[in-house]
């Protein structure tokens, strides 16, 4: 008995090992991340083939900086995502964020970094207040953000009365059009490093695996001791803050802050912001998150826009295959993920 | 009488890793219960699945009624004449009794008018039939556990099922209840239909089954044999290869311990009055009712997941106000094993490593919260091993562990938090018996290192075997309390008197 015992006590890490490095290959084949970079590659071959202009410096350097935005409003969406909620806001947030730190710059003559924490701050503030309607309340992120969406966006017009704020620092704005080594915008640096604090935010604290926790299983996060409610309200509130960033980034960019930066209600911001974490394997459900295949995903998409624009597709088909893309991507994870299933991979 | 209507013959089937099933037989005859016995991840499940057609084995071959029978899905095999009534419900809750049964069929025609007056006087019949008092257009969540299983048992009935497998139907049916299904069954088998009864309840194996195949370890260790002759050791001996220990324990008394927990007169937002509880450093006190009595509830108020609204809480003697759960466990040590493991006690979908060490993350965590699963595995791995948690890692998702390595997993977080005060909510529901018999002595063994446990259980067994001191609840309050002298018979008699309101006086609370 004693023999059995230790036998299936020592299968922790043991019986399986030999098993598990195929599998582990197969499972890395399977991945998001591998299938995500695959198509970047391939993408990248087909356009430069089609148009030599696509492998061009200012192309390539064009390419990063709007993908970096687009990379942050992938993030934005993704830490609400992973709580199983949505944040119908996130442009309208990241456009009011903006404009306050145009305002602080402009009306009040701030140094621009003050101006840009003042933004940052606007957004958290924006993005805490959902967090904490929809914890009060306990209705779906959906219909509270879809409300706060219009509300944010509306008192900012009101207040701005829908004028643009040009007086932006020149530092600032050369930061958005400097290029390190000729082809890369330090804007891309700053998604990567945000993605890195991300990463380590999920993978290394106590704070965001709480946070997963609580995505994943509420009543059970709740019932282990975990502040369930403080939890959302602080994704909610990350939110609000890569937002935030991602409508500085636009600002530091273009040299203006201007009411319309994200279309009519921050909509335009809608469809990146979910196709990087879908497209990039976080569950809709809530409880799990990739950071990286958050970062591919807005990437290919971003890609893609550029690609076609360059072979000189209509904007609105461009719009039409972003759509496409975003149904195809569901649809394939789900028979990949069935398939996962069935072999018992996952 | 021995006509066989099911055959399964060298029945293999593997997943990467795992040979769940290896070359299994299994005989099912017309009119006759037949149990399936067999400790978690013995390939119970497994087995079922490919009689309903989920999965297909990889060897071997089923015939049903004399000719080969290879399902191609759950459809077919209903179609088929086999029915099953899983251990999870799967009724939709807000439609009518009367919908649930026929829904197959109301699926049939997107377009058609559904003829309710019909409908309903139809699945009256199938209510009649298994003695069930209730109106078929009444919605399902409106019922009793025990009439949405039988609600189930209609559903499956209606389909024309000549086979019906019923996996664990009395898990969470009180005594009673049981009875009356019981009856019903046997009379579906007089009428000839064959049934399959997968339990972990012994007691109700031999009263109601007439033969019996144990599967251990995915292998037949008896197969379709009568169970004449067979009692409750030799069952036993067959699922776990060895006899079932009874513990001899003696009975002991901690009340004179310090008080680790005390209520005093508490009432809660959910409707408790009047409770009066203390548990002792190292005193086991189990808190009896029938289901709906308001013991998980007050489980959940002590957590402060629920409110009070008067009396007063006392932790080590000193007046506390728990106001979340979080205060509960990372400030008073309290933690609580729910008996809902599936949605409350675990998240499945992540591993078994980030299951335990939930609780103690925040306490783990040092500069900037930053923590490393070095540090997580060092605080919860000896307690995983020490639970014997059969997993092929820790990164594991507990989703995929059987039921029994589950709950070690729930208990498992608990010991690694290093809570004084543990509450253990029906620490055995859907847990083999070697499993259940470890959990008893790793239990006993907690208490005697100075755990206060508050243990509920509706098996009175159970109680009787761990328990100290035993508190009966009915109704959100009080009933009595009495310390247990660990004899059955009169233990049994006396709880159940003061449920009905009998002892009350006597037991001077």
């Amino acid at each position: 008995m004693t023999d059995i015992r230790q036998e299936r006590s020592g299968a922790i890490g043991h019986v399986e090992q030999r098993q598990s490095s195929r599998l582990t290959l197969l499972r890395l084949l399977l991945s998001n991340e591998f299938g995500l970079l695959v198509l970047i590659v391939l993408f990248a071959l087909i356009f430069s083939t089609v148009s030599p202009a696509f492998l061009s410096k200012f192309s390539l350097y064009a390419l990063g900086r709007t993908a970096a935005v687009n990379i942050m409003i992938g993030f934005s969406m993704m830490v609400v995502i992973l709580t199983g909620g949505l944040n119908l806001s996130v442009g309208a947030i990241g456009v009011s964020a903006a404009m306050f730190g145009g305002l602080l710059m402009e009306a009040f003559g701030l140094p621009w970094p003050l101006a840009i924490a003042g933004g940052l701050a606007m957004g958290a503030a924006l993005g805490a207040l959902n967090g904490v309607i929809i914890v009060r309340s306990g209705l779906h992120s959906f219909i509270i953000t879809l409300a706060t969406m219009s509300i944010f966006f509306g008192v900012m017009i009101f207040l701005t009365r829908a004028e643009s704020y040009r007086d932006i620092s020149p530092v600032f704005t050369g930061f958005g059009r400097m290029k390190l080594f000729a082809i890369v915008s330090p804007l891309l640096i700053v998604s990567v490093l945000v993605a890195v604090l991300l990463s380590v935010l999920f993978r290394y604290t106590a704070l965001g695996r709480e946070m997963l926790a609580t995505g994943a299983n509420e009543r059970a996060a709740e019932l282990s001791g975990i502040r369930v409610n403080r939890m959302i309200t602080y994704c909610h509130m990350l939110s609000g803050i890569l937002a935030g960033v991602a409508g500085v980034m636009l600002v530091s960019r273009t040299g203006a802050a201007i009411p319309s930066m994200a279309g009519q209600l921050g909509q335009d911001w809608l469809l990146p912001a979910f196709l990087g974490p879908v497209l990039g394997g976080t569950l809709l459900t809530g409880g799990r998150v990739s950071v990286l295949g958050t970062f591919l995903g807005s990437f290919l998409v971003t890609m893609l826009t550029t690609g076609l624009l360059l072979m000189q597709v209509g904007a609105f088909w461009v719009q039409t295959y972003l759509g496409l893309l975003l149904l195809l991507a569901v649809l394939l994870d789900l028979f990949r993920r069935s398939y996962l299933t069935r072999r018992k991979l996952i | 009488m021995n006509q066989t209507v099911f055959h399964a013959e060298g029945v293999t089937k593997t997943f990467p890793g795992v040979t769940a099933l290896e070359d299994v037989r299994l005989t099912l005859s017309k009119g006759s219960i037949h149990a399936l016995l067999g400790e978690n991840g013995a390939g119970k499940s497994t087995l079922i699945k490919v009689i309903t057609g989920v999965h297909r084995p990889d060897s071997g071959h089923l015939t049903l009624n004399g000719s080969a029978f290879e399902p191609s899905g759950p459809r077919d095999a209903i179609g088929h004449g086999i029915g099953v009534v899983h251990q999870e419900r799967n009724l939709i809750p807000r439609f009518s009794i009367g919908e649930n049964i026929f829904l197959e069929g109301l699926s049939a025609h997107p377009l058609k008018r559904i003829d309710y007056k019909k409908l309903f006087s139809d699945a009256r019949e199938w209510l009649d039939l298994l003695g069930v008092d209730a109106d078929p257009s009444m919605p399902v969540d409106r019922l009793s556990v025990a009439k949405i299983q039988l609600v189930e048992i209609a559903k499956a009935l209606s389909l024309n099922s000549r086979i019906l497998l019923l996996d664990e139907p009395t898990a969470s049916l009180t005594p009673h209840e049981t009875d009356t299904l019981f009856a019903i069954l046997r009379r579906l088998r007089d009428d000839g239909v064959s049934l399959m009864f997968v339990s972990h309840k012994l007691e109700e194996v031999q009263e109601i089954c007439d033969q019996v195949t144990v599967l251990r370890d995915g292998r037949n260790a008896c197969e379709s044999r009568t169970l004449e002759g067979l009692d409750r050791q030799a069952i036993v001996r067959l699922m776990i290869g060895r006899s079932e220990q009874i513990p001899d324990w003696s009975a002991r008394d901690r009340s004179t311990g310090d008080a680790a927990l005390q209520l005093k007169d508490v009432s809660t937002s959910l409707g408790h009055k009047q409770i009066d509880l203390t548990v002792h450093k190292g005193e086991i006190v189990g808190l009896y009712g029938l289901v709906g009595a308001g013991r998980s509830e007050l489980a959940k108020a002590i957590m402060g997941k629920f409110a009070m609204t008067g009396g007063s809480v006392l932790v080590k003697g000193k007046q506390v106000d728990i106001r979340s759960v979080a205060d509960a466990v990372g400030r008073y040590r309290i933690g609580y094993v729910s008996e809902d493991r599936k949605s409350e006690g675990l998240v499945l979908m992540h591993s078994v490593l980030e299951n335990v060490g939930m609780p103690i993350w925040r306490r783990l965590a040092g500069f900037a919260h930053l923590l490393t699963n070095r540090t997580v595995r060092r605080h919860t791995e000896p307690f995983i091993r020490k639970l014997e948690v059969r997993t092929p890692s820790l990164e594991q998702h507990v989703g995929n562990l059987s039921g029994g390595n589950q709950q070690k997993v729930s208990v498992a977080k608990w010991l690694a938090a290093e809570v004084e005060i543990l509450i253990v909510d029906e620490p055995s529901v859907g847990i083999d018996i070697k499993t259940k018999a470890y959990l008893h002595e790793l239990i006993r063994e907690l208490s005697d290192n100075g755990t206060a446990l508050l243990l509920i259980t509706s098996d009175m067994p159970e109680m009787i075997t761990l328990a100290d001191h035993i508190v009966v609840m009915n109704d959100y309050r009080v009933m009595g309390e009495i310390d247990n002298t660990r004899d059955y018979d009169t233990m049994s008699e006396r709880i159940m008197a003061l449920i009905q309101g009998e002892e009350t006086v006597a037991a001077g609370v």
